[in-house]
């Protein structure tokens, strides 16, 4: 009965221990990570208290409530760094299927603006489904391309019961081993951003199908195919620019809903401002510009005085580099490039090529958000709304950032990183 | 080993495609903060400092007593936001919010609704409703606002409908002094007269706040906020009176209807300083409605030429109709110092003048008028064809004769008959300070010295072929009047500013002395003798020995044929003058003697003038037994009492009643009644009013109207021309014929004459 109860307790304790991580993390990843954090949480307040003051009457309206979610996100990834990344791919299924279910659910929801479908209310905090689908979609392409990791370089035709099907249908060899796993993970994230797409969120559903791209090139996808899509992305792009631009003044275009053809047209042509869309886009060219090269010094912006529309949301890079300078601003993006690097060194140093995957797919997504985010502020590509990770005004997608910063940790634990 | 080889190619590709991407970004900054960072900064600077003017207070215009005759006040200009209305989506909640501000302001403003309307339907976010309006609207307006905005169902109409501060300028004399003053436009530019000459001072300094402001147009906190005060206007203190001005325009604008004059302009001033106390042109305006166009003759002409080229428009030749703004300029113009005219005779005072300075004549220098003259190869006529025979030296200006003046300027020459010309200041601007005055045009208005020929200095020695303006010319008479000095005429006493500090003051200035004090004493005792025996015997006032000389001129137009233009320009007291007066009748219909037409009424205004200002009346001897008495305290006495205290004055009394005891008398004791006057005394009680219809006492001499007046129970006070009893007949009298007076009611008759008064 001891021996028993001993060999109980011993197999619960090696549950306990399989779930679980041991080791030290990546002391660098840390540091860049919470330097960004508290960075963010500055010039978070900095940007928002006119704001907060003008509509709350309350100028800590925003820091007050996003300082606790920060305090609660970095506890949150400090447990999950505890956690040994082999529970994300045992338990990828069921993750996956809650991220669609997340999805479906905002539809039946009360529309929180006419048309759109974006947050479930839990009365205490609202959760956007999306963020969910994002980690979602990189858990598929990690737990997929590891999975399938022999079939990628494979040229055999594929032997899994379906493709058989479809390759005696339209003739033997069509369907390769090699396209199986990239059919699945294609899949799961196209349906994914479509369902964002149909929320009418277009930022959440670029973004999606960016992560999903980058985790099939990172998961091995002939690079060929991605020479091909760069290049008809370019000049499909072109095009629909053209089409637009030759367009704009009728309102017979329906390739697009209203406000992105707006917003495309208010990108090429300067001018083109009918209902004032361009104003937000302009405001932060100004904050940008005022800045010069040092800044006006910290909390001494002027335009995040109701110029800039919620300079705490999508546009706080502007008030940074109004604030700091040029010198400030290519120091975040400096330190986030560095998160980014350390990200992929603990990727490249992973255990197994599931964690590779899942840290660099995380570090990316990071990556991804603040290119595209900086490269909106700067008038560099078309206005849409996505926020600046660890800067932007956000509860929810603050503590979702943190605890995904804690698997990058969880999976540096078990990395030979630490063993050097 | 090529497994791990290819999982870290793609990690570090990616890591470099990021990384380049990221590189390429802060160039992007660079260029965003760097090179254009300066235009961006500009920009933002540029929607965040909000510049407002502050627009100072203009300053008042008061006249010599402190009377305000301009003065701009406090009001306020209500305007709406139409993008407010237009921006609520649901119509019919939109037009109900349109409905209300339509209905509510039209109501308040008492205007249109359809252009309230069609103001909300505008694509503006800022329509000016309606400005100048009064504090009481306003409330009204605000408590509209408050109204819905307290409603069950509330509309935000504060976002609508705003009020902004706004400026009114007032003139509480309406049209008196209108072509002095001038008035303003709505942006609150001076346009004319002293409104427009002063506008920089009457307008002070606008200042400036500087503020930094954020995106909803609200002070930035803990910015900076840059003020520069503004310099409330300056405000002008005239030497202009408002009595005086008055007197002047009631006189003028009734010889208007009895003359049917084009124009009448005249000017008083103060000879020892050459201030303006009245300066009035006529047809004239209303200050506050300058565009309107007064003079109902104009209006009419105005409409009729409208039609009447409608007409010719089927002729040969359609004329272009005259414009509106011709007609308002017509009554903007400040004739007495913009128009010019021949002075004709007036100007024998200069040519008598320089020839007693120069000596070539003195008081004894006689001369024979035959009617006529041969000088410098042409003919010249007097006015009196058949001549004045002997004269002496002071019937040059009491007959005004011409060939006595052409000779007086032959005997000087050309050259020095120049100098004089020169000296009185006919060749340059007086230099008063309103705008508009005529400059002296050598070749155009007058000849030049090279120029001048002995058949100019003719025509000069008797003010013709070529013109002067009016301020000139009172200018020259007036240093006749106080000894020789030639001064700058002025009409800005003194500038004040919003404190009532005074900031500047107006000297009086002397240009030169023309002529010496002794020359001028002459000139003033032959200028008294022609008012009070010469042809400018109608601007006679008993007591105050009027100075003065007339003039008449054919006006020379291509339109029509004998036009003329009759003035007179003189001073009194002669033996101490203090006031000038120039009256000049532009083209009046019947008769245009200077004498006959202007004179008159120069004596007119001097009575009332003169009389105001507290001038002493200095009565000879004839003019001694037409002089009034004081009316006794008959009340409460006997009848035979009051007979016995007035048989030693020389007033009657008329008993009206049984009674024995005066009960009430009228006139009141202590008014001045005329000496042979007479005082109606009431004895009954049931009857102490008795009334009369005044009769018309015009066309009868003075004996006449005195018969007439006793006749009905009237006191009559004789005025003008007077002692010349025989040949003066009244042409005016206070009360008009046919309005019902209480009996014993003194009316002033005035009398002139239309014997040898041609000039």
């Amino acid at each position: 009965m001891e021996n028993k109860s001993l060999s109980e307790s011993s197999f619960a304790k090696r549950v306990v221990r399989k779930h679980l991580c041991y080791g030290s993390f990546d002391i660098w990843f840390l540091i860049i990570l919470l330097a960004l954090v508290c960075f963010g949480l500055v010039m978070m307040f900095s940007a928002s208290y006119p704001y907060a003051l003008n509509m709350y009457n309350d100028s800590t309206h925003f820091i007050s409530r996003q300082a606790p979610f920060a305090a609660l996100g970095i506890v949150m990834m400090l447990i999950i760094s505890r956690i040994n990344p082999y529970v994300w791919k045992h338990y990828a299924a069921p993750i996956l299927i809650i991220a669609v279910l997340l999805l479906l659910v905002v539809f039946v929801l009360p529309q929180y603006k006419a048309g759109f479908y974006r947050w479930i209310d839990l009365k205490f905090t609202t959760i956007q489904p999306s963020e969910v689908a994002k980690f979602a979609v990189i858990i598929a392409g990690a737990v997929i391309y590891d999975k399938y990791k022999n079939h990628m370089s494979s040229s055999r035709v594929a032997t899994t019961p379906i493709a058989q099907k479809v390759n005696k249908k339209l003739g033997a060899g069509i369907v390769r081993e090699s396209w199986v796993p990239t059919w699945l993970f294609c899949g799961y994230f196209i349906l994914c951003s479509l369902l964002v797409f149909l929320e009418k969120h277009l930022s959440g559903c670029i973004l999606l199908f960016a992560i999903g791209v980058v985790m099939m090139y990172l998961g091995g996808v002939r690079q060929r195919w991605f020479v091909i899509a760069v290049a008809s992305v370019a000049v499909l792009g072109t095009l629909v620019c053209v089409y637009i631009m030759a367009t704009k003044d009728s309102d017979s275009t329906n390739i697009l809903q209203g406000y992105m053809k707006e917003r495309i047209v208010g990108w090429l042509d300067k001018d083109y401002d009918p209902t004032g869309t361009r104003w937000q886009t302009n405001q932060a060219l100004y904050a940008i510009g005022s800045g010069g090269f040092f800044g006006k010094g910290l909390g001494n912006s002027t335009q995040k005085y109701m110029y800039v529309s919620e300079p705490q949301n999508d546009m706080i890079f502007s008030i940074v580099c109004e604030e700091l300078g040029f010198v400030g601003a290519a120091f975040v993006i400096i330190l986030f490039v560095l998160l980014v690097y350390r990200g992929i060194v603990i990727g490249l140093h992973a255990k197994t090529r599931f964690e590779s995957l899942l840290a660099m797919g995380i570090v990316f997504q990071v990556g991804l958000q603040v290119l595209l985010n900086i490269a909106v502020a700067t008038d560099s590509i078309p206005n849409t709304g996505i926020s600046l990770p660890f800067f932007s005004y956000g509860g929810t997608s603050l503590i979702m950032l943190l605890c995904e910063m804690g698997v990058v940790l969880a999976i540096s634990r078990e990395s030979s990183l630490n063993k050097k | 080993m090529s497994k791990p080889d290819n999982k870290k190619r793609r990690g570090v590709t990616a890591l470099r495609i990021m990384a380049l991407l990221s590189a390429v970004l802060i160039v992007r900054l660079g260029y965003l903060q760097i090179i254009k960072g300066d235009e961006y900064a500009a920009k933002a600077e540029n929607q965040q400092l909000s510049d407002k003017e502050t627009t100072p207070g203009r300053g008042s215009i008061y006249d010599a007593n402190m009377n305000v005759l301009a003065q701009s006040a406090s009001v306020w200009l209500v305007y709406i936001n139409p993008y407010e209305i237009n921006k609520i989506s649901d119509e019919t909640e939109r037009e109900k919010v349109r409905e209300i501000v339509v209905s509510g302001l039209s109501v308040i403003l008492d205007m249109d609704a359809d252009t309230i309307r069609e103001y909300t339907q505008r694509d503006s976010s800022y329509q000016k409703v309606k400005g100048e309006i009064e504090n009481d609207q306003r409330e009204e307006i605000l408590n509209l606002i408050d109204k819905y905005e307290n409603e069950k169902d509330p509309v935000d109409l504060g976002t609508i409908i705003g009020i902004n501060p706004d400026v009114k300028r007032y003139y509480p004399y309406s049209s008196l002094a209108s072509t002095v003053i001038g008035f303003t436009g709505t942006d609150g530019v001076g346009l004319a007269g002293l409104e427009y000459y002063y506008d920089e001072l009457l307008t002070g300094e606008s200042g400036r706040t500087i503020t930094a402001i954020d995106g909803n147009m609200s002070q930035m906190p803990n910015q900076y906020e840059t003020i520069y005060a503004a310099k409330e206007g300056s405000s002008l203190v005239l030497t202009l009176d408002i009595y005086i001005q008055y007197i002047l325009e009631d006189v003028l604008s009734e010889a208007m209807e009895t003359t049917k004059a084009e124009n009448i302009y005249g000017i008083v001033m103060d000879v020892d300083t050459g201030a303006i106390l009245g300066m009035v042109s006529l047809p004239d305006y209303d200050l506050n409605n300058p565009y309107v166009i007064k003079s109902e003759t104009l209006q009419k002409e105005y409409e009729e030429q409208l039609t009447a080229n409608y007409e010719d428009a089927t002729g040969d030749e359609p004329t272009e109709p005259k414009s509106k703004s011709y007609y308002q300029n017509l009554q903007w113009r400040n004739r007495a110092v913009s128009n010019t005219y021949e002075p004709g005779s007036v100007f024998k005072i200069i040519t008598a003048s320089a020839a007693l300075e120069e000596g070539t004549a003195n008081l004894n220098t006689s001369y024979y008028c035959s009617g006529s003259i041969d000088y410098a190869t042409r003919t010249i006529h007097c006015w009196k064809l058949e001549g004045h025979g002997s004269e002496t030296f002071v019937d040059l200006l009491k007959n005004s004769c011409n060939p006595f003046a052409v000779t007086l300027a032959g005997e000087l020459g050309t050259d020095r008959y120049y100098d004089y010309f020169e000296a009185f200041g006919f060749t340059e601007k007086t230099g008063l300070d309103l705008p508009g005055e005529t400059t002296p045009r050598e070749g155009v208005l007058y000849m030049s010295r090279d120029n001048f020929s002995q058949s100019d200095l003719a025509s000069y020695s008797f003010g013709q072929s070529f013109q002067v303006s009016p301020i000139q010319m009172i200018t020259a008479v007036a240093a006749v009047a106080n000894g020789g000095k030639l001064m700058t005429p002025y009409i800005v006493d003194k500038v004040i500013d919003a404190d009532g500090k005074t900031v500047s003051e107006t000297e009086p200035t002397v240009k030169r002395q023309v002529i010496s004090e002794k020359t001028a004493s002459i000139v003033r005792d032959a200028m008294e003798q022609v008012v009070s025996t010469g042809t400018g015997k109608n601007a006679y006032v008993a007591g105050y020995h009027v100075a003065g000389k007339t003039g008449t001129s054919e006006k020379l137009t291509e339109e029509e044929e004998d036009v003329y233009i009759a003035s007179f320009c003189g001073f009194a007291p002669a033996y101490d003058p203090e006031i000038a007066v120039i009256i000049i009748v532009d083209e009046p219909e019947g008769e245009h003697g200077g004498g006959a037409v202007a004179a008159p009424l120069a004596g007119e205004v001097f009575e009332q003038a003169l009389e105001y200002l507290g001038v002493e009346h200095s009565y000879t001897d004839s003019e001694l037994e037409l002089l009034v008495e004081t009316a006794p305290a008959l009340t409460g006495k006997t009848v035979s009492e009051a007979r016995s205290e007035v048989s030693s004055k020389s007033i009657n009394v008329k008993v009206v009643g049984d009674g024995d005891t005066v009960i009430s008398q009228y006139p009141e004791a202590g008014r001045e009644i005329p000496s042979d006057g007479i005082i109606v005394l009431y004895t009954d009680e049931e009857n102490t009013s008795k009334e009369v219809t005044v009769p018309d006492f015009t066309g009868y001499t003075v004996s006449e109207a005195n018969r007439i007046a006793t006749e009905y129970g009237l006191n009559i006070k004789i005025s003008g021309s007077s002692l010349n009893s025989g040949t003066v007949y009244a042409y005016k009298q206070s009360i008009d014929q046919g309005e019902t007076v209480s009996m014993g009611e003194i009316i002033t008759v005035y009398f002139k004459t239309t014997v040898d008064v041609s000039d």
